[in-house]
């Protein structure tokens, strides 16, 4: 029996020492997708590789094949792999696609990501239409996360809340410049995060020169001399101060000093460092807007605990996204059951207007015969024409419940129906809303 | 006719400012936002084709009253969004203009447009009269912006300055966006309000002989304080004393247009004139 496997390693199970065993891109990946679909038994496979993860998703026979595809790479994988199958790969997928997985929640990448791993999956012609259908229930998945809930919203982290900040009081930065007080590592970054805002200046200053010189070099800025700071912050419209200064490095009456020679344009303090290098005082000024350490975070714990809130609902849309996939499933088996009963039907017909005209037929001419073999043909007709309208309405839309319970009234072998449908690939009851419907052969 | 037409633009209007402060609310919502800017744009047609039927049946003398005028105002401001709309995408704007809009129109809808329209007097002929009119109710749409931007401004500073990071904060635009567009409205405003002054004074002469009116003492307030302010931009002053000083300066033509009427016989202006005449 087909099923869909995962086996897969993550941020969640391996370092990234293993995880960059297996950076698969471009031909290698799909090299190696082709081989792993010509494996045995394997009759759809997807590859999802992102630095944080590497999934196989496959409809097989079994899981070797796939943990083989691993451990032919690395041979010490197999400690840090995770496998799951039917429902439980179909749930990952869906949550990792609406990014309830990843390292950090509500990402926007991920999606794209899953999207390209089906794309090559589908051109190198190793996703069927099993995988397509549960791919694009993944896609749907995860676009009603993103806009039924929160989860993409909020700066996680110190510099992308300092971007935001600056972004809300300067709309962007084109044409105006930043100044990095002092050399802290944070400083770097939101340094350099602020520059994507389109900054065509910045400026580097530090007590000693050579730091401000190597770190100016690093972030594509200016040094200037730690001395000249009054007229550098006149030019500047967001500075970034950490410096290892142990007191206020920036006080009011310099903030005061610097307002009155730009002539009042607002102006940004970004204070990274600990002890505070800023003091608070300054913020209260008109047209001043200082920030210290604790504000900002206090932004991504706020975005974070947000995020974890709207992860819940998330949880739920992918609960439900997975009982539509498996109704649809379901669904798609009440047309085999429409076939096998009609098929038994007829057969039960042809029998017994055999065994009537081998009583009577001596006794009947050719019309009378055809007579006998009409009217049963018109009574099965007659008697499965409700059921037949019952049963396609049931298959259109996607009532799992009925073909259920006709195959069980009529009588119908089960595995009749399942071989039928070649796309039925999951035999594992669907979750529990569902479960009283699924009635089908494999449940009972 | 015409007040009937003018509940229709008003329901219209009412629709838009539900559906901008439902996309407000909830920016998710990116259809309400297309919404209130199509129901918008109906809201303004409807209303040209009352303010239409306004000119056929009282012959232009409806504007010439506090109704009248507040509900031309509020079609101006709306062309004014609609046009402001489709450079800059500030569905946030609208949120909180096209409410104003519509109370602009109440006095319009509760009352009765053309009450004194028998007595259209000599002076409404005058050129120089109809362009006072038309320039100080655009002057009043334009200031009206205005205030809507400033009072965002306000909010989005407090948002911003006080650390709270709110609801506000990420549905509002940034301070920079908000302190440009109230610094041109203000100066656009002035340029409109000064042609309505110099008129103004012109008119006054001439239907009563003296220039001068409790009127024309807060128009002339009101121009200093929004001249002051293109003249603070000048010396790189902005943000939030910029701000309130552009919510006093539309306080007072409020002020200036309702609460002049409240106390009888104080002011010739706005249509009394007529009846004046017609008494005379």
């Amino acid at each position: 029996m087909k099923r869909l496997y995962l086996v897969g390693l993550s941020h969640k199970t391996a370092p990234i020492a293993v995880r960059e065993r297996f950076a698969l891109t471009g031909e290698t990946l799909k090299d190696a997708l082709t081989a792993l679909h010509r494996r045995d038994g394997v009759d759809e496979a997807m590859v999802l590789s992102t630095c944080n993860r590497v999934e196989v998703y496959a409809r097989a026979e079994s899981d070797g094949p796939v943990r083989r595809f691993f451990l032919d790479i690395e041979p010490e994988a197999g400690g840090h792999l995770y496998a799951k199958l039917h429902e439980d790969a179909a749930r990952h997928l869906f949550r990792v696609a609406a990014s309830l997985d990843s390292m950090v929640v509500g990402e926007q990448q991920i999606l794209g990501q899953v999207k390209e791993a089906y794309g090559l999956a589908s051109a190198a012609e190793t996703a069927g239409s099993f995988l397509s259908r549960l791919c694009n229930r993944a896609f749907a998945t995860a676009k009603r996360v993103r806009t039924e809930t929160d989860i993409g919203r909020g700066a996680t982290s110190v510099s992308q809340v300092a971007v935001e900040l600056v972004e809300k009081i300067f709309g962007d930065l084109k044409g105006r410049a930043i100044a990095l007080v002092g050399a802290g590592k944070m400083g770097a970054l939101s340094a350099k995060a602020l520059a994507s805002l389109g900054a065509n200046r910045v400026f580097v200053t530090n007590r000693s020169p050579e730091r401000a010189r190597a770190l100016a070099e690093q972030v594509g800025g200016s040094p200037r001399p730690w001395e000249e700071l009054t007229e550098l912050l006149a030019e500047t419209d967001v500075a970034i101060v950490s410096t290892g200064a142990p007191s206020y490095v920036i006080t009011p009456e310099l903030v005061k000093k610097v307002m009155k020679v730009r002539r009042h344009r607002s102006m940004c303090f970004i204070d990274l460092a600990v002890p505070r290098n800023v003091d608070p005082a300054c913020g209260e000024q008109a047209d001043v807007y200082a920030y210290d350490m604790d504000d900002l975070d206090r932004v991504v714990h706020a975005s974070k605990s947000a995020r974890a809130e709207a992860a819940l609902r998330a949880e739920a849309i992918v609960e439900a996204e997975l009982m539509a996939f498996a109704a649809e499933r379901e669904a798609r088996a009440a047309l085999p059951v429409l076939h096998a009963l009609r098929r038994q039907a007829e057969a039960i017909a042809r029998a017994e207007a055999a065994r009537t005209l081998q009583r009577v037929g001596g006794k009947l001419d050719d019309k009378g015969r055809q007579s006998v073999e009409a009217m049963a043909k018109a009574i099965v007709n007659k008697l499965l024409h409700l059921p037949t309208v019952r049963l396609k309405d049931a298959a259109q839309s996607g009532d799992p419940a009925l073909p259920g319970l006709a195959a069980q009234l009529f009588g119908i072998e089960p595995e009749a129906a399942v071989e039928a449908d070649p796309a039925r690939p999951l035999p594992a009851p669907p979750p529990a809303a569902v479960a009283g419907a699924t009635s089908l052969p494999e449940n009972r | 006719m015409t007040v009937v037409v003018l509940r229709i633009a008003a329901l219209v209007y009412a629709l838009s400012a539900a559906a901008y402060v439902l996309h407000f609310i909830r920016p998710r919502y990116q259809r309400a936002a297309t919404a209130g800017q199509a129901l918008l744009t109906v809201a303004f047609l409807v209303h040209a084709v009352s303010i239409g039927f306004g000119c056929s049946e009282f012959g232009g003398a409806e504007f010439f009253n506090l109704r009248g005028g507040l509900g031309m105002a509020s079609w101006l401001a709306a062309g004014a969004l609609l046009l402001l709309l489709r450079f800059q995408r500030l569905p946030a704007l609208a949120a909180f203009v096209v409410p104003l809009v519509l109370v602009g129109l109440v006095p319009g809808i509760v009352g009765n447009i053309g009450s004194h329209h028998e007595a259209v007097p000599e002076v409404v002929r005058l050129p120089a009269l109809k362009l006072h009119v038309s320039t100080a109710i655009a002057g009043v749409a334009v200031f009206a912006i205005a205030f809507g931007a400033a009072l965002m401004y306000l909010l989005q500073e407090r948002e911003v300055k006080g650390k709270r990071f709110g609801v506000l904060f990420t549905r509002l635009p940034s301070l920079q966006t908000l302190d440009q567009l109230t610094q041109r409205l203000v100066r656009v405003g002035l340029a409109v309000w000064s042609v309505a002054l110099v008129t103004g004074m012109f008119v006054a002469e001439k239907a009563w002989g003296k220039p001068w009116d409790p009127q024309l003492l807060f128009a002339v307030v009101v121009w200093g304080l929004y001249s002051a302010l293109v003249w603070m931009r000048q010396q790189g002053i902005h943000g939030r004393r910029y701000a309130v000083l552009t919510l006093v300066g539309f306080a007072i033509i409020m002020t200036s247009m309702l609460g002049l009427r409240a106390v009888p016989e104080l002011s010739q202006h706005q249509g009394d004139f007529g009846r004046k005449e017609a008494m005379r």
